[in-house]
């Protein structure tokens, strides 16, 4: 018996994003409420704050098969808790850097500063993120054996 | 050589004997030729066994890490800047260490000196300035000591103490002859597929026996990341996601702190080229904040700070 | 046929009669490492090399191995689980050790310490491989099987021996299993690799390489460590030993000694999932690390670096003795090699043996 055809699907991208709670997520919730449209590829994980997150978290996301991670908080300067954001700023310079000179593509990882009345940025970020990693397609390299071997 | 030797030992015993450490943290004769033993004397008649040699390969400031009471070390370069970095971070206090600094030539690579004997195995090895003579069942090589240094000791930029309380010997050349800046950054002309190619062959063989990261004198936290276990964010299989996930966040991790020492890499019980990842970081550091891992105790270590101006390009 | 006198040519003929039907692999270097490699022909092995960097025991217990996977397909509902399949095809290891084949001897005997869970998985593996071993006439120089009951000659585990005296090979049929691959041999095939009955002067020329191989071994006197005292010793002599505490000053407590070590056998249980499906893997574990011994509460019965390196010397070194009369090492001198710290097991063994002697006076009441 011949199965029934499926619509052929766009390749929807898997984009684990991780916003600081005091301004990219208050920035996303602005454009939420401001009626502005984007693209629903990305989960979003809150942190306190993106000096909160390691290189560990990144990392785990792309084992678990994200294909693209974001990362986003406050301005410098701006940070709730004065300087969070100015540590992870140099995290995010090393981790980024050294995440792709092992192979990963320029373009899966995407960090942001969006403060809480940003809701415009948030837009053109969210669709600036979404569609350069739809256009890279799924990621595999880093993706953790389970999830290769049981398709 | 041997000039240090004799200084390491005669100050040594003096520490030992007027009761100002309680142990000398240095490297005795091992029982294979070429490795020396991690030591920790006690006793003025143990320092009597201290030794210097090309086979110094570990990094006696992680027997440092949590002793109680006073301690001298043995340190050439690099392990002294490895003991800035514990005082920066409050591993380590100064009043409780004494530094005997070694202006330093540079430690032999096992692998290269067993690359020349074509799987035959040494049974001694005699030193001088120049050369290396190993023989074993059936044969004597002389090898060129220069030809023999480790990667990381070729390429090293401060020979020479960077903080001590007394010196071995004169201070040397600060640096090998080999430059850093040609082989920190080796896979950046390669494409992202390539990359993965890359860190795939250096890595693939890894056996998870956590040796660089047990010998790594930066390696201090109670629970190290791939022993936790919730969340668990290293697998424990052979999967080569989790040997790459293993590589790249340990290197991470050294971020700042890593002197380019080599112990990682002459733990390696699979001759695994491990710093290719830490040096590229190291490399980053200094390019992205201008820094230098240990050059300086009081200053706190450059991913503990930040300044205003720090590059943001990525940044969108 | 138990003794064989073959040529270069016709131990070539052998090997290629024994990997009919059987996948071979022979010990090689590969990028300036010993190892094993998978191999059709005699000529892709390097017979003269002292020993393979890590030790055999991954064929018969890898590193990582699936040993089910689980699943809540209502298609499989009545059968969730489904056990990982065994091997594909049996497999022969030509040009083993006789250190390497005595370990799987010792493992043999703690995977199937009780007939009742005997471990199919290692069992299975076991079963299907033909162990051919070549002895040592010139035995490397961290290497002492004659310090712990071994022998560069040793036949233990092995089911055929090949003894290289120079002209020719002297193959020797070890076992049962050894006896029926060699009747099993296609016809043309074992008329290439008959060989003659050995002479009296090919018997001598083993005797004499035999005694040369323990000469050597005996020259340098760490190699035969006096473990004369460890046997009557009490454990918790041993056990309270003051010299665990200078091991674990420089001890990193990695775990290089016990995964190169072919004896070692610790290993942990994983179930990695995904959704509604997943896998049972096994994985070597080690004694040196903390994780392996941590309880579900918290509490670690080896918590110091102390416990845990002096674990891996008492299991060794008293543990398995008690419990199956051998020494838990085949001086294979592979850790010795290994070790970043350069902690040699001859030297322990031996200062164990001390502690064991002096504190055999009575103290302990």
């Amino acid at each position: 018996m011949m199965k029934p055809l499926t619509p052929i699907q766009p390749y929807a991208p898997r984009i684990a994003a991780m916003f600081c709670n005091w301004c990219t997520y208050a920035g996303a919730d602005l454009a939420g409420v401001s009626r502005l449209q984007y693209p629903a590829n990305f989960r979003v994980v809150r942190v306190p704050c993106t000096g909160r997150i390691s290189a560990e978290m990144i990392l785990h996301a792309f084992k678990q098969g994200a294909d693209g991670v974001w990362v986003s908080g406050c301005h410098p300067g701006s940070c709730h808790y004065l300087e969070g954001n100015l540590y992870a700023r140099r995290r995010f310079a090393l981790l980024k850097n050294i995440l792709e000179y092992a192979g990963l593509e320029p373009g899966r990882l995407h960090f942001s500063w969006i403060s809480s009345s940003e809701a415009t940025k948030f837009q053109e970020t969210a669709i600036a993120v979404v569609e350069t990693v739809r256009a890279l397609g799924p990621a595999t390299g880093f993706l953790a054996g389970i999830r290769r071997e049981v398709a | 050589m041997n000039e240090r030797q004799i200084f390491i030992r005669e100050k040594a015993a003096r520490l030992l004997s007027e009761g100002r450490v309680d142990r000398v943290l240095g490297y005795r004769k091992g029982s294979v030729p070429l490795r020396d033993a991690p030591f920790v004397a006690r006793t003025p008649e143990e320092a009597g066994e201290l030794v210097w040699s090309s086979f110094c390969l570990g990094n006696v400031a992680k027997a440092l890490i949590g002793l109680p009471g006073k301690s001298a070390v043995v340190a050439q370069g690099c392990v002294s800047r490895n003991l800035a970095v514990l005082l920066a971070e409050n591993r380590v206090l100064r009043e409780n260490l004494v530094i005997i600094g070694v202006p330093c030539l540079g430690m032999a690579d096992p692998a290269k000196v067993l690359a020349e004997l074509g799987g035959r195995e040494p049974a001694s090895l005699v030193e001088t300035a120049e050369t290396l003579t190993v023989s074993g069942p059936g044969f004597t090589k002389d090898l060129k000591r220069q030809f023999m240094l480790r990667d990381n000791c070729h390429t090293c930029r401060h020979r020479n103490p960077v903080i001590h309380d007394f010196l071995a010997a004169e201070t040397g050349p600060e640096t090998g002859l080999g430059d850093i800046e040609k082989t920190s950054g080796l896979w950046e002309k390669f494409t992202p597929a390539e990359r993965f190619e890359q860190l795939q062959a250096t890595y693939k063989d890894c056996v998870r026996c956590y040796a660089c990261r047990d010998a790594c004198p930066l390696c201090s936290c109670p629970t190290c990341f791939v022993d936790q276990s919730d969340p668990q964010w290293v697998g424990k299989t052979q999967d080569f996601s989790e040997i790459a996930a293993y590589h790249l966040l340990r290197a991470f991790h050294c971020a700042g702190r890593c002197t380019d020492c080599g112990a990682c890499e002459s733990a390696c019980p699979q001759t695994l080229k491990v710093r290719r990842l830490t040096s590229k970081l190291e490399r980053d550091v200094r390019a992205l904040f201008g820094r230098e891992a240990g050059m300086d105790p009081s200053v706190p270590p450059p991913l503990a700070t930040w300044k205003t101006d720090d590059p943001e390009g990525f940044m969108k | 046929m138990s003794q064989r006198i073959l040529d270069h040519a016709g131990l070539s003929a052998l090997f290629k009669a024994l990997a009919q039907g059987r996948k071979a692999f022979v010990p090689a270097t590969v990028q300036g490492k010993a190892t094993w490699i998978p191999a059709t022909d005699l000529a892709q092995a390097d017979l003269s090399l002292a020993n393979t960097a890590f030790s055999p025991k991954n064929f018969f217990f890898p590193q990582s191995e699936c040993l089910m996977r689980f699943g809540a397909d209502p298609a499989q509902a009545h059968e969730p689980m489904q056990p990982a399949p065994g091997l594909d095809q049996d497999l022969m290891l030509f040009g083993l050790r006789p250190c390497d084949a005595k370990a799987l001897a010792l493992l043999d005997r703690i995977f199937g310490q009780d007939p009742a869970m005997l471990d199919p998985y290692w069992a299975d593996k076991r079963e299907r491989t033909l162990l051919v071993g070549q002895s040592c006439p010139a035995p490397c120089p961290v290497c002492f099987c004659t310090g712990v009951g071994g022998h560069p000659f040793g036949t233990e585990g092995l089911d055929l021996l090949f003894t290289d005296l120079g002209e020719s090979f002297l193959v020797e049929v070890i076992s049962e299993r050894g006896e029926r691959a060699m009747k099993d041999l296609p016809m043309d095939a074992a008329k290439a690799a008959a060989g003659d009955e050995p002479g009296k002067k090919d018997l001598a020329r083993r005797e004499e390489l035999k005694n040369q191989a323990e000469a050597a071994l005996a020259l340098d006197p760490a190699n035969a460590p006096d473990l004369s005292a460890l046997d009557k010793a009490e454990v918790l002599d041993l056990y309270e030993s003051p010299l665990w505490e200078r091991l674990a000053e420089t001890c990193l407590n990695c775990g290089a000694c016990t995964f190169c070590c072919p004896t070692c056998h610790c290993f942990d249980i994983q179930d990695e999932t995904k959704v509604d499906e997943g896998r049972r893997v096994r994985n070597w574990d080690s004694c040196m690390s903390a994780l392996f011994t941590k309880h579900g509460t918290g509490h670690n019965p080896r918590g110091r670096k102390l416990d845990r390196v002096r674990q891996r010397f008492m299991h060794k070194f008293k543990y398995i003795p008690i419990k199956n009369q051998e020494i838990g090492c085949v001086g294979c001198g592979r850790c010795v090699r290994l070790c970043p710290v350069n902690i040699d097991v001859r030297q322990v063994a031996a200062q164990m043996n001390g502690q064991a002697a002096s504190a055999s006076g009575g103290q302990r009441p």
